[in-house]
């Protein structure tokens, strides 16, 4: 199944590369006839042939550029070209009345077509020529006037088989340069596509392995660390001591703080491997989880009030761990940054689903973010102030998830008044 | 006060192979009164031989077996695969947690599937996490 699908897109790059060769090859065809036409025009003036340059010449132009744009997916055109080019030279030989010199379009016209590297288009040339020199020829021979085949009275017969022959032998020359270009290109594609899926391979190996690495280191860390914050609890209640509980107090907020910078560690690793998993999403179930393990966070015990508001014709699909960090982080920081001058924080939270997509705003009245810096809030390891207390990773944290699941997020806030997350993310 | 509450359970295993955190364990069920008497075990191999020699006396095997999953020599893992081929009165006389420090995703859907793993617990053990014992247990009875 693997292999199926490299082949197909291997085959499909080749088919691009094919298709530009295409593009440009029809853009200078475009010059060839036009400049083909007016080399008509110029040879009318020799014998006075106005209406055959103006009247073929204009024929072989509509029959190829309305079988362009009437089919433009098929091949088509490229053999009604070569029949036009074919059609040219018999046109140019007519104009100057046999010259023999006006027989060499056949072979510009043979090597014109090489640019498409599909051999098959000298056959529609090659028949066009044969019938011209066969039909025209045998007219003059039996003395037809105003035949104008050849400057001869008439081509031998010898004359006309070497004629052919050479001619047959340039047509098939330029159809096996035609044929090996096009398989040189095949096997170059073939070559260069493999050696970039081989680096992509390794490549995508060594991420994994780093991630996964960064993963398992954080995920051992934290072992150790939750073993201090459960001696802490138990020596907490072993003393009575004022400045023991202290010394506790701030060990415990330490522990703390550097386990939220492993677990923010870890959301990012988590959030950059795991595949997006959509699901169903009740959003008072996932919201009431949220909440409920954020209210212990924040040093003053002051109670922030949620305001949750939920509405919309439809559930939303999304992924529920990358919604939940994203949730998190954004309700955490409006928790932690509460603004100590205003007597009622609050963190208001508004989702609306829509048959497209999910908004949600997160909007709070804590101490907001100064405006010039709000380019830089979703940076790795940014820091509002030397206040904050997180590890810098929880705003960018929220922006790879959000761009995970192809959604946007953009920022509100004045300093004092407070801060407004405003998320979309389309509805799977 | 706390003497005179009477502890949930008869006994109960706890299987780390961390120091402290047996010790954590240990305080904070005699703390909690949740088991009268507290086994610890630093080796899952020993932990088995111990489980398997009171395979006659049921009556004296563990109620819980608290299970740390990386440990080294015999891992969680591996223990839960020995504990799968125990006789039937003693799996079902003892009910197995496991207990980590975070759940990894592939930890978590490892162990979802084994029939012997009762739930998951993060560490450290505290005062919510026996309760919820207690009450999971009460409806389990």
């Amino acid at each position: 199944m693997k292999q199926e699908i490299d082949d197909l897109e291997q085959s499909m790059h080749i088919q691009d590369f094919l298709f530009v060769i295409k593009r440009k090859s029809d853009h200078l065809i475009n010059y060839f006839l036009i400049s083909f036409f007016i080399v008509g025009l110029l040879l009318s003036f020799f014998y006075d042939t106005w209406e055959i340059g103006i009247g073929v010449g204009s024929l072989l132009l509509t029959a190829y550029y309305s079988t362009k744009y009437a089919l433009p997916k098929s091949n088509l055109y490229q053999y009604v070209l070569s029949v036009v080019l074919g059609i040219f030279m018999a046109q140019f030989i007519y104009q100057m009345h046999g010259m023999f010199e006006m027989h060499f379009m056949a072979f510009i016209a043979s090597a014109i077509l090489i640019t498409y590297q599909n051999w098959k288009l000298q056959i529609p040339l090659m028949l066009v020529v044969g019938i011209h020199h066969g039909l025209f020829g045998y007219f003059q021979y039996l003395d037809f006037n105003k035949i104008y085949f050849s400057q001869l009275d008439y081509m031998s017969l010898q004359t006309f088989i070497i004629h052919m022959i050479l001619a047959g032998a340039i047509f098939s020359i330029c159809g096996l340069w035609a044929y090996q270009f096009k398989k040189y290109s095949e096997a170059h594609i073939d070559l260069i596509f493999n050696k970039r899926e081989t680096e992509n391979q390794e490549l995508k190996r060594a991420n994994y392995e780093l991630d996964r690495f960064v993963y398992s280191t954080s995920h051992d860390l934290r072992a150790p660390l939750n073993s201090m914050l459960g001696l802490i609890e138990i020596a907490k209640e072993d003393t009575n001591e004022e400045l023991m509980l202290n010394y506790f107090k701030m060990l415990k907020g330490s522990a703390k703080k550097l386990d939220g910078f492993i677990c923010d560690i870890l959301d990012y690793s988590r959030n950059s491997r795991m595949e997006v998993n959509y699901e169903e999403i009740n959003f008072s179930e996932l919201l009431k989880g949220v909440t409920e393990n954020l209210k212990f966070i924040g040093d003053n015990n002051r109670m922030v009030e949620f305001k949750i508001e939920i509405s919309g014709e439809t559930s939303g699909y999304s992924d529920k761990s990358r919604l939940t960090t994203i949730l998190s982080n954004l309700i955490s920081n409006a928790i932690r940054y509460q603004n100590s001058q205003i007597p009622d924080p609050f963190v208001s939270i508004k989702i609306e689903t829509s048959q497209t997509e999910t908004k949600i705003v997160i909007q709070d009245n804590g101490i907001g973010i100064d405006k010039e810096v709000h380019a830089k809030i979703f940076d790795m390891f940014y820091r509002v102030s030397q206040e904050s207390v997180g590890s810098g990773l929880g705003l960018y944290i929220v922006k790879e998830a959000v761009s995970k699941l192809n959604g946007d997020i953009k920022v509100q806030s004045e300093v004092g008044s407070g801060t407004t997350f405003s998320i979309k993310i389309p509805n799977k | 006060m706390d003497q005179t509450t009477v502890p949930a359970f008869k006994k109960i295993m706890v299987i780390d192979d961390n120091p402290t955190d047996r010790y954590i364990a240990k305080r904070m069920a005699e703390k909690y009164h949740f088991a009268e008497e507290i086994i610890l075990q630093e080796s899952a191999l020993e932990a088995l031989n111990y489980i398997r020699s009171l395979e006659n006396t049921p009556d004296l095997l563990p109620q819980f077996i608290f299970l740390d999953i990386n440990m080294p020599g015999m891992n969680g893992y591996e223990f839960l695969e020995e504990y799968a081929n125990l006789s039937e009165s003693i799996r079902t006389n003892c009910i197995v947690l496991m207990i980590t420090t975070s759940i990894h995703p592939d930890d978590f859907k490892r162990a979802e599937h084994n029939p012997s793993v009762f739930r998951f617990l993060n560490k450290p053990l505290d005062r919510e996490k026996f309760r919820l014992l207690e009450y999971e247990f009460s409806l389990k009875e």
